[in-house]
This record gives C-alpha cells, structure tokens and sequence, in this order.
C-alpha cells in the first residue's frame, strides 16, 4: 500500500531546479533510503514533505486520499508526519525532558493553561528517553549536549509523536558507533511497528544493511529506484557518485 | 537619610511597573522575535478604562479595574488576530510587523485622545484622603504598597505559568523555534495570540497601577513603552527574569540620577542608561 507519493513534484531556487518534476510512490512500512550526491535535492525534498519549503508545482499524496498542492508545516503532525533535521533543532532553552513533554501537550491551549503532566506523559516520555539513552540527561538543558546527545534527542522528539512516517535526514552524521547502533535499532523497530522511514544518508553501508528500497536523486530529478542490491551495482548511480 | 530612604522607595516603585511593562513586552518578544511597539499603549487602555467605567459610569472600582485588564488584553489578541497574524501569514519581516505596530499604537492613542481629551487625569477618588506609611524617614502611600504587592503576584503568577503549565513549555518551544514547534503539532498562533492576551493585560494592568498613583494621559504609554524597553534591553531582551533586573537597575539609576540635578534628567538618564549597555553589553545583563 502507498503511503506517501509525490507526482510532479517542482522546488525552483532562482533558475536552478532542486526537485524537477519527482514522482516517487512510498510503501507503508518500508525503510526507503534517498541517496545522491550533495546538492542532488534529498533535503530540499524532505523541506517540501514537511512543509518548510513552499512548493513550486506537482502535488503531494498522503495515504492515497489526501492531496496536497502545498503543505504547511503545522499540517505535518496531523497528517502523521515527524522529521529530524540535518541541522539539529531543538527547543535549546528547554530541558531534554521537558523538549519530549512539550509534544505530548494539550492541543486544546484553554485547559493547557490549567493541567499538569500526567503519570501518563511522564511515563511515555521515560519510555523514549531511555530507548535513545538520554533519561539520565533529563534535567539537562539542551543546549548543553553534546553533538551526538542532540541528534538522538532529535529522534526520540520524533518518536513520541508516534508518526506514521518519519523523515530521518542524515541523522547517523557525527554518531559514535554506539550511538549508530541505538539508531539503527530505532529504525528497525520502527519497520516492525509497520511505520515508515525516509531515510537520507551517505554511508552507503548504512543503506545497504537498512533499506528495503532505494530512490536515488541526482540533480533534483530521480535517477533510478529499486532493492539496494540492485540499485547500488547500477551503472548510473556509481557515475552520478564518481563522475563518468 | 530620609532623601535616601525616599530615593530607594521610589526606585522601586518604578522599577516595579517597569518590570510590569517589561514582563509582558518580553513575554511578547520571547514568542514573536518583533518589538511590538504597540504594547505601550495597552496602559493607556487600561487606564482609560477603568476612568470611564468609574468617573463617568459610577461602578464599582475593583469590578472596573477587571474590565480594564481584560479590555487591554482583548485589545492586544485582536491587534494580534487581526494585524500581526494576517502579516506573519504572508512572511512579512520584522520590521513591517514593527512599523504594524507603531501604526497601531498611534492610531489607539488618537482614538483615545479624541474620547477622552487630553488633560491628565487621575484615577484615585480622593488624592488627600489617600493612607501613607512613614519607614526609614520615607514616606509610601497605600497605592504604592499596592504596586508593589500587585507587582511581585504578577511576577510570580507568570513564572509559575511558565514553568508549571504545559501552555508555559509551549510557550517556551514557540520562543525557541516557533517552525519546529508547528511540525511537533504545537498550535502557534492559537498559543501566540493567548501569549498577547497575557502580555497586553499585564500592560493595561500597568497603566491603571500608574493611574492611581499619579495620573493617566493619551500619551502616557509612549513614556511607559520607552521606560518597558529600555528595561528589557538592558536585562536581556526575550529574557522575563533579565526585563526584571534591567526594570529595577532602571528605576534605582533613573531616581538616583537626580538626587542632586533636575527631575527633568530623568528620561536623559534612562537613555543614557541604554546607551551604555547598547555600547558595552548589547545582549544585556541576562543573556549570554
């Protein structure tokens, strides 16, 4: 079943064509890699998934019904859509815990005025905490962890939205293995929860022991998709890498 | 001695409702990064307020000071509902939000010039009968015990919303990075305009507070806006603990200033004041 589709989809900077007319259709609970060269437009595409760029043409399908010709970045969560950033960004004034406790907050703001966090709230954000080997960092601010602490911050803010699909964009950059290890398994569960990954990275190793599926991006247009057995031996892929 | 003594009540007095004024200001700031200059006449709003409702309609005080608040804080969400959010939807920068702002602060000011007239008025109902306290050889009335009180409540009522609430860490999170927190599902511009409410209340609660004490004039905010601002850029803009000190330094060197000159130096003081941080510590006392 397809999740996620975008047909057509146009992001213009100035006269240069950072998506150019991509068409690509996501499976539900599949880890798909998005690899290419820098400035191939992985994140630009992830930007406009988001909402965080506003698109230039082409639409967005999400669970084969709802179509989008723009999406807004306050749409994201409601439509089951979670990111990481390549740049991390955190609430940095806030604790770690506090950074997790925030999303669990009341959407109605009236009675957020009046309630305090339940055993429930704390419970949960325990829960992710300790999948990413941050609660004993709880009472930190985050602003003073360090780059790697930070990423997987950044992950388990994702993760306590309990998204459908979550948009990993280059989050095993700077890890240290042990940390790599934590986020691999993180992305594993989550294929066995049934939820979807977009995953963009660099570290083709990485790729080839994740990924069910590859979209391979090369000058904002796709360039081949497939198994990543398949799609890492093409001619095409090895060229848009090394050059011809 | 008693000068002295006088000169610390003083400063304090003011430095509380420049801490008012700089709390809802900063609160303002924290969550939209513009200077909403607007902000200063919200004391006008309130003050007028509560003098129409008393002197003209003959209510109840206390009932009239609620329903000057809240119409302050109604006035500052609709400025935000209906100025600040249409421009913040279309992208448009921080200074066409300021400029917005100034607009609107203008524009409130002649409305209530015209209602209201010009003169200076006072919201007290009888200035002589008024109680004062003599400690330390220097005298406070009861209005400014009231200040004071009023004051450190609000102070406190905030810091506690903010730290104690969930609306206070989404407040928090939109300061921080008001993109991210639309992904995570945070409703911004919902919390944005209560964030408005709050800020524009505390103001209008302000400007009643300085009515009271001395007087109210179409124009008072102008002097409280610059008094409120000067506070927070010398504490820390954006920071609710830093509009606190620079409020208080404000009014110790403002009232110090002139123990021996002109009260006349005073505004001179305040901006000199600013200079020198702006010079030396543009980031304030508070932020690093």
């Amino acid at each position: 079943m397809t999740i996620l589709e975008t047909r057509n989809l146009i992001k213009r900077f100035g006269g240069v064509h950072a998506v150019d007319h991509l068409s690509i259709e996501v499976e539900k609970g599949r880890i798909n890699g998005i690899i290419g060269p820098n400035g191939s437009g992985k994140t630009t595409l992830i930007n406009l998934l988001s909402g965080m760029l506003a698109m230039d043409g082409g639409e967005i399908i999400i669970d084969d019904v709802q179509k989008f010709t723009q999406m807004f970045p306050h749409q994201v969560f409601f439509y089951g859509i979670a990111r990481t950033f390549q740049n991390v960004r955190l609430f940095e004034q806030m604790t770690v815990l506090d950074n997790i406790l925030v999303i669990l907050t009341k959407r109605n703001v009236f009675s957020s005025l009046f309630e305090k966090h339940t055993e429930y709230h704390l419970k949960k954000a325990e829960e992710v905490l300790q999948r990413v080997d941050l609660w004993k960092k709880k009472n930190q601010l985050a602003i003073n962890l360090s780059y790697g602490q930070r990423k997987l911050l950044e992950i388990a803010r994702a993760l306590v939205t309990d998204a459908e699909i979550y948009l990993l964009d280059e989050s095993f950059t700077g890890l240290f293995p042990e940390m790599r290890k934590i986020v691999s398994n993180i992305i594993c569960e989550l294929k066995q929860e049934n939820k979807t990954v977009i995953l963009i990275e660099h570290d083709m190793g990485l790729i080839r022991e994740l990924c069910d599926y590859i979209f391979v991006m090369n000058e904002g247009k796709l360039l081949v998709e497939g198994k990543p057995n398949y799609v890492l031996e093409g001619k095409e892929v090895i060229e848009a890498y090394l050059g011809k | 001695m008693e000068i002295f003594s006088q000169l610390i009540f003083n400063s304090i007095i003011a430095g509380a409702v420049y801490a008012l004024i700089a709390l809802g200001f900063n609160l303002i700031y924290g969550a939209t990064k513009f200077l909403n200059l607007a902000h200063g006449v919200m004391t006008a709003i309130g003050g007028y307020t509560v003098f129409y409702f008393t002197k003209t309609l003959d209510w109840n005080i206390y009932l009239a000071v609620i329903i000057g608040i809240l119409f302050a804080g109604l006035i500052g969400f609709s400025l935000d509902k209906f100025v600040y959010f249409p421009l913040r939807k279309r992208k448009a920068s921080n200074m066409v939000l300021l400029v917005a702002s100034f607009g609107a602060f203008t524009a409130i000011q002649a409305i209530i010039a015209i209602l209201f007239n010009s003169r200076f008025q006072t919201l007290s109902q009888n200035t002589s009968a008024q109680k004062s306290f003599e400690i330390f050889g220097g005298v406070i009335t009861q209005t400014q015990l009231i200040i004071l009180a009023s004051a450190a409540l609000i102070m406190t009522g905030l810091v506690l919303l903010l730290h104690k609430t969930r609306f206070g860490k989404a407040i928090k999170a939109i300061s921080d990075d008001e993109e991210v927190a639309k992904i995570v599902g945070i409703n911004t511009n919902k919390i944005i305009g209560y964030v408005f409410f709050i800020g524009s209340a505390i103001a209008g609660f302000a400007g009643i507070l300085v009515g009271f004490d001395t007087g109210i004039e179409p124009t008072m905010g102008l002097d409280l806006l610059f008094k409120g601002v000067i506070a927070s850029i010398v504490g820390g803009i954006g920071n609710l603990y830093g509009g606190v000190l620079g409020a208080f330094l404000l009014g110790f060197v403002e009232n110090f200033g002139i123990w021996k000159i002109s009260g006349d130096w005073k505004d001179a003081i305040a901006f000199a004041l600013l200079i020198v941080f702006l010079i030396f510590r543009p980031r304030g006392i508070m932020n690093k």
